[in-house]
């Protein structure tokens, strides 16, 4: 087995505000190991950007109870230094946003930011290297005539080249781990695809590891490895993706997988939601947080409202899910959604 | 301070002070007398203005400026005694030998310089430079702002001269003669040949106007700010919007200086400061400011602190200032005594001086002349049954108004009917003033029509006959200490400020006999009695209500000596001042 | 880039030009007769009529704002003969009041009214921008707490009366401060220092709050950007971000307002002046209200003016200098 690029345990993150405590991630635990793709799904506030966040350490400890620990190019990032975090970051992990036209400093060219970047870890590096690298990186994600983006400002370019720049940013420092936070949502759906493609090809390429944060399944099909899906800051289900999209073992992936597919069907006007809003984080439902909206948690008397299930292995598919329902029902669910 | 006093003090007695009349015993005790100092330190004086009007002596015509450039820069013929009261307005032999000797018709006076007088740079002053000095009041285009009595008293043909060709270059050597004529020198005396008789001229040269000025150093303009030195001290440096600094003349000879004590080693004025700045740190009393005077007075706000606390006993005054303010009536049109004699008793003047600030800004005036003015000034006798005590006495006045009734129809019904128009500066202050105005008035059955005039145009307005209205508010400060620059200017036709139309009234050919006669009366006890008579006889024609002798409050630092005020200027002796350590 | 600064300088030429036919015009039209003004006492009829000759008065107003533009440009003789005088280019008219041409009473007040601008902008900036960072970086701790506090304090004061606590307290009641008295810098640096530093302390401590709140709201708003936090993914040290990244775009619109302000600031400090006795141009405008002294009014407003437009076009050329998106769209 390739090696292990990033171990999360047992995460926890909330924030105090004037409403009360945000319980933003509710112990969740991961690995992610060499070449390895794992898609992060969840709707709007399930967690995952947070936790995107706690790997790169960017959440403030000041600001924010976190708890569990995250083991990333031999640190904790959850208890070092920030001088010895900084360190990793770009190197061992890099981040791309979901928003390429507020993610680039519009005050200097892409060049000098990429260059910037790659000085963060090769501060002997001379002038005229960095500005090599930048335009080998500006060639390798794609941009035309590298020699003359270089020198351009961030408001010059299109959304998707501006994402490739953030891309180029990222990987100059060849890092182990790259943190893609919904890197396409903002963007064209022709030119998603294409961005999509780029950092499949590049990873090839730098061999990293990747973490794709995103609401849409559709994308994780595309290129993850390996599925986890969150709700409230919790985790549940993980699974291979293929595997997720056969066998979905949890009925909150199958909502998720739902919404999916009545799209491909809305001409027959079945259109598959899940019920109900997510739950409010400062006051979480007891027991299972999607109890009030999972159509099966009626049938279990008061089970999923006053008891939170754990992570379990199913032995047929190799799912890990967290739910109240036993094997049988959770692997019937597949088969309800392709007959639904 | 002629002009001051109307253009200036005018308005703002227009704007903030209250007519009053009947007796009172004015306290212009000042309750400092003049001492002998140590000499030393340096003197500071604070004020808000930007600059000194004008340190050019033929253009000087400011009470506190006077006092300043007379008791420390330039020297005059003769000068006011340095001292408090009544004492200060007696003058003394400054640069002359004595006070002057005029002919038997006071048209001709002469005087003699002394010896050892010098300007700053050594030279002796001469007869000719005290000359050049008057000769330069008749370059008016130059010479603007300073008293004209040069103009108006020597024997030169109206517009025959125009100043020296220094500041004039169209002047000809024969109109150059015309000068030389009326003021001569013969060594060391000067002779001045007057067109009318004036008894009391060596008072009047006490006016910087009859200064000397070096001809070779005359700078016309520029002589304003560097004006050369006969006193005992010189400017060093003079910025003005800052400071203006004067250090000891060394060449000043105190041997041929009497009068001037000269105690500190430097006097230092200090411009542009604010009102509220300078009243704290007078009341703070640290440092420099311990020897600091401030030429501003005190800010009405800061009256009570300062007067109502003991600590300050030592180094505050209140006395009275050289002005009187009165409303003049339009006696061609109020051509009946009975009413003027109504309004004068109908009137609130208690109120009016409440309006305008109380006791502080001044006493009821029982006449024009102030008693500062000692031998000029004796108390008014006031029209029958006024309250002594401010407050109107409605009877008196409607029995009055019956009486005029009958003796003036016409104007009686004007008073009653139409209403008498009454001119006074249009300002908040006295848009409130005029209410009192009107409303004791109307208790009395006169009708009064508030006739607020632009500032800037007021004394235009009512100096021109055809703009007059009825009675018009007005003020005024003698030019030099004797009734002579009062009675005559306020109300003979030969005077230059009457307001009283008063020529129409069969009573005023008399008063004009009697003016011309004081006038030329040189024995100054007699003339004094003379003020006193026709001040009188104002009174009684009630030509015009007096108002207020107006009173002024000072402060100074703790270690200063000689704080008195001085009378003819209503100032501190600025260069009488001493340093205590 | 040059074409774009070129019109904006030439904007900036229209707009003075506007400002002077506007300043001249207001003036012009007041009821006040300058003529009137031009003597004391001894003002005839025919003397009031001569001077109106001599400076002009007499003539058409366009005539007269020609003369006026034409003096700025070449200088201006006025009256001839031996009354005849010269105020040299560039002139903005004679004052009679102060017998003295308005160009020479602005070159002797603006020097004074400089020292005050300069010295409180310099300190202004450091203090507003640096309790604002401060205060945006301990956000909701006391520190942050403890500076708004102190700088509502601060706003609600009047200028007219913090100027005269702090001279109270500095100079008349501890008397730790001598009385502010203007020198020269360039004669005696330090006590241009000590005469300026109660004035500097009084326009710091007026106009930092507004630059502390610019500071503190535009470095947490700049702090959300995503392109900070990728500034920061980036491994960049916490400072290089702060400056690179935040502080650069979270002053760009304090500048702007900043070089608005000490324009302001240069045509005048009228309270701070007044009440530390420094005879700046704002003082010098006041005189000039109060002695209805017309010429030295359009002159002082029009070089106000100047000043606002100036630096207007400055802080515009600074902004496209600085911001890449503003120079290429404009």
């Amino acid at each position: 087995m390739s090696e292990l690029v990033l171990q999360v345990k047992d995460l926890k993150v909330s924030f105090s505000t004037v409403d009360g405590v945000v319980q933003a991630v509710n112990g969740i635990s991961f690995d992610v190991r060499e070449g390895q793709t794992l898609g992060i799904v969840g709707e709007s506030g399930s967690g995952k950007s947070v936790t995107a966040s706690a790997i790169m350490g960017l959440i403030n400890r000041n600001s924010a109870d976190m708890s569990g620990s995250i083991l990333l190019g031999g640190l904790d990032v959850l208890t070092a230094q920030e001088r010895e975090i900084r360190a990793l970051r770009g190197r061992e992990a890099a981040m791309v946003f979901q928003d390429p036209m507020s993610a680039l400093n519009p005050y200097y060219t892409v060049g000098k930011q990429i260059a910037e970047a790659y000085e963060v870890h090769h501060p002997k590096s001379s002038k005229k290297e960095r500005q090599l690298i930048a335009l080998d990186m500006l060639a390798k994600v794609g941009l035309p005539k590298p020699s003359e983006c270089i020198d351009e400002y961030p408001h010059q370019f299109s959304g998707g080249m501006r994402q490739r720049i953030v891309i180029a940013i990222a990987l100059v420092n060849n890092p182990r781990l790259l943190i893609a936070d919904e890197p396409t949502t903002a963007l064209d759906v022709t030119v998603q695809a294409q961005i999509l493609e780029l950092m499949m090809n590049l990873q090839q390429e730098f061999g990293s590891a990747i973490i794709l944060i995103t609401h849409d399944l559709g994308v994780v099909a595309e290129v993850a490895d390996e599925v986890m899906v969150m709700y409230a800051g919790q985790t549940m289900e993980s699974s291979k993706v293929q595997t997720l999209f056969d066998t979905p073992s949890h009925p909150y992936t199958r909502g998720l997988l739902g919404s999916v597919r009545s799209l491909d069907n809305s001409e027959r006007g079945a259109l598959h939601t899940i019920a109900g809003n997510p739950p409010s984080m400062i006051s979480l439902p007891g027991g299972c947080p999607f109890h009030p909206r999972c159509e099966f948690a009626s049938s279990m008397d008061d089970l999923c409202s006053s008891v939170q299930p754990t992570l379990r292995v199913l032995p047929t598919t190799g799912s890990e899910s967290a739910c109240h329902l036993n094997d049988d029902q959770l692997l019937s669910l597949g088969r309800g959604v392709i007959h639904d | 301070m002629k002009l001051r006093s109307y253009k200036f003090l005018g308005v703002a007695i227009a704007a903030s002070l209250v007519i009053a009349a009947c007796g009172s015993d004015g306290g212009s005790g000042s309750i400092n007398k003049a001492t002998k100092g140590k000499p030393g330190g340096t003197v500071y004086i604070l004020t808000q203005g930007e600059q000194i009007t004008h340190l050019d002596p033929q253009r000087n015509y400011t009470g506190s400026d006077l006092a300043f450039a007379a008791s420390t820069m330039h020297r005059t013929l003769t000068s006011y005694k340095y001292a408090a009261g009544g004492e200060g307005s007696e003058i003394e032999a400054d640069l002359a030998t004595d006070t002057g000797t005029a002919s038997e018709d006071a048209k001709t006076w002469s005087f003699t310089l002394r010896d050892g007088s010098t300007f700053e740079d050594g030279t002796a002053i001469t007869c000719a430079d005290v000359a050049y000095g008057v000769s330069r009041t008749f370059a008016q285009e130059v010479i603007t702002d300073g008293p004209t009595y040069a103009i108006s008293y020597l024997d030169i043909p109206e517009g025959g001269y125009s100043g020296p060709v220094e500041l004039n270059a169209a002047t000809t050597a024969e109109e150059q003669a015309l000068f030389d004529s009326a003021v001569a020198c013969e060594d060391k005396t000067i002779t001045f040949r007057l067109k009318v008789p004036v008894a009391d001229f060596n008072v009047a040269v006490t006016l910087l106007s009859f200064s000397p000025v070096p001809k070779a150093s005359d700078t016309g303009e520029g002589y304003d700010t560097a004006p050369v030195s006969s006193g005992p001290y010189k400017i060093e440096s003079y910025t003005p919007g800052d400071s203006l600094v004067l250090v000891r003349n060394e060449n000043w000879d105190k041997d041929s200086d009497p009068i001037r004590n000269a105690y500190p080693d430097s006097i230092v004025y200090k411009f542009a400061l604010e009102g509220a700045v300078i009243d704290e740190r007078m009341i703070a009393d640290n440092g420099d400011d311990q020897t600091a005077v401030s030429s501003d007075g005190i800010l009405p706000e800061n009256l009570l602190t300062i007067f109502d606390d003991p600590k300050f006993e030592s180094r505050r005054q209140d006395g009275y200032d050289p002005y009187v303010t009165y409303t003049a009536f339009n006696v061609k049109q109020v051509s009946c005594l009975e009413i003027r004699q109504a309004v004068w008793l109908a009137l609130d003047r208690e109120a009016l001086r409440t309006a305008a600030g109380g006791p502080y800004t001044g006493d009821f005036a029982d006449g024009f002349i102030k008693p500062a003015l000692a031998e000029d000034y004796a108390p008014g006798k006031l029209v029958e049954g006024l309250n002594v005590d401010g407050t109107p006495n409605t009877e008196a006045a409607i029995a009055k108004m019956a009486e005029a009734k009958t003796a003036c129809p016409d104007i009686y019904e004007l008073a009653t009917g139409e209403g008498l128009k009454f001119d006074h500066g249009d300002t908040p202050t006295w848009a409130k003033l005029v209410a009192i105005w009107i409303e004791s008035l109307k208790a009395a059955g006169i009708v009064l029509n508030s006739n607020p005039i632009e500032p800037s145009a007021y004394y235009p307005t009512i100096m021109d006959p055809e703009t007059q209205g009825s009675m018009s508010r007005s003020g005024w400060g003698p030019d030099w200490a004797n009734a002579s620059t009062v009675i005559p200017e306020l109300f003979c036709d030969c005077g230059g400020f009457n307001l009283s139309q008063n020529s129409a009234d069969p009573a005023y050919a008399e008063f004009e006999a009697g003016v011309q006669a004081a006038r030329a009366e040189t024995n100054r006890g007699k003339q004094g009695k003379m003020w006193q008579e026709l001040n009188q006889y104002v009174l009684d024609q009630v030509w015009a209500i007096p108002g207020s002798f107006t009173k002024a409050q000072d402060i100074w630092g703790s270690k200063l000596g000689n704080t008195y005020r001085w009378g003819p200027y209503g100032s501190f002796n600025f260069g009488d001042l001493f340093v205590n350590s | 880039m040059i074409a774009y600064l070129t019109r904006r300088i030439l904007f900036a030429g229209v707009l003075l030009l506007a400002v002077s036919l506007f300043t001249f015009l207001v003036f012009a039209l007041l009821p006040t007769d300058p003529a009137a003004l031009t003597c004391g006492k001894a003002c005839t009829p025919e003397r009031i009529e001569a001077n109106r000759t001599r400076l002009g008065y007499d003539q058409p107003l366009l005539t007269q704002y020609g003369k006026f533009l034409k003096g700025i440009v070449a200088g201006r003789t006025y009256g001839e003969g031996q009354g005849e005088f010269t105020c040299g280019a560039p002139s903005l008219g004679y004052s009679f009041s102060q017998k003295d041409c308005v160009t020479s009473l602005i070159a002797r007040t603006l020097p004074v009214t400089g020292s005050i601008a300069i010295g409180g902008f310099v300190l202004w900036m450091i203090f507003g921008i640096g309790l604002g960072m401060l205060s945006a970086l301990k956000r909701g701790r006391w520190p942050d707490r403890l500076i708004s506090i102190v700088s509502v304090v601060g706003l609600s004061f009047p200028t007219f009366f913090l100027a005269l606590l702090l001279l109270f307290i500095f100079v008349i009641w501890t008397q730790i401060l001598p009385f502010p008295s203007y020198v020269s810098p360039t004669e005696d640096f330090f006590g241009w220092c000590q005469a300026l530093l109660l004035p500097w302390l009084t326009i710091t401590i007026i106009s930092s709050p507004y630059y502390i709140r610019l500071t503190r709201f535009g470095m947490l708003e700049t702090m959300n950007e995503d392109y900070v936090r990728l500034g920061i993914a980036k491994g960049l040290k916490r400072w290089t971000v702060l400056r690179k990244y935040v502080l650069r775009s979270a002053l760009i619109p304090i500048v702007t307002v900043a070089g608005l302000d000490f324009g302001a600031t240069l045509g005048g400090a009228v309270f701070t002046e007044s009440i530390f006795s420094l005879p700046g141009m704002g003082r010098l405008s006041i005189k000039a209200v109060s002695d209805s002294d017309l010429p030295v009014l359009v002159g002082t407003t029009l070089v106000a003016g100047t000043f606002i437009v100036v630096f207007n076009l400055l802080t515009d050329i600074f902004y496209g200098l600085v911001d890449p998106r503003v120079r290429i769209h404009k």
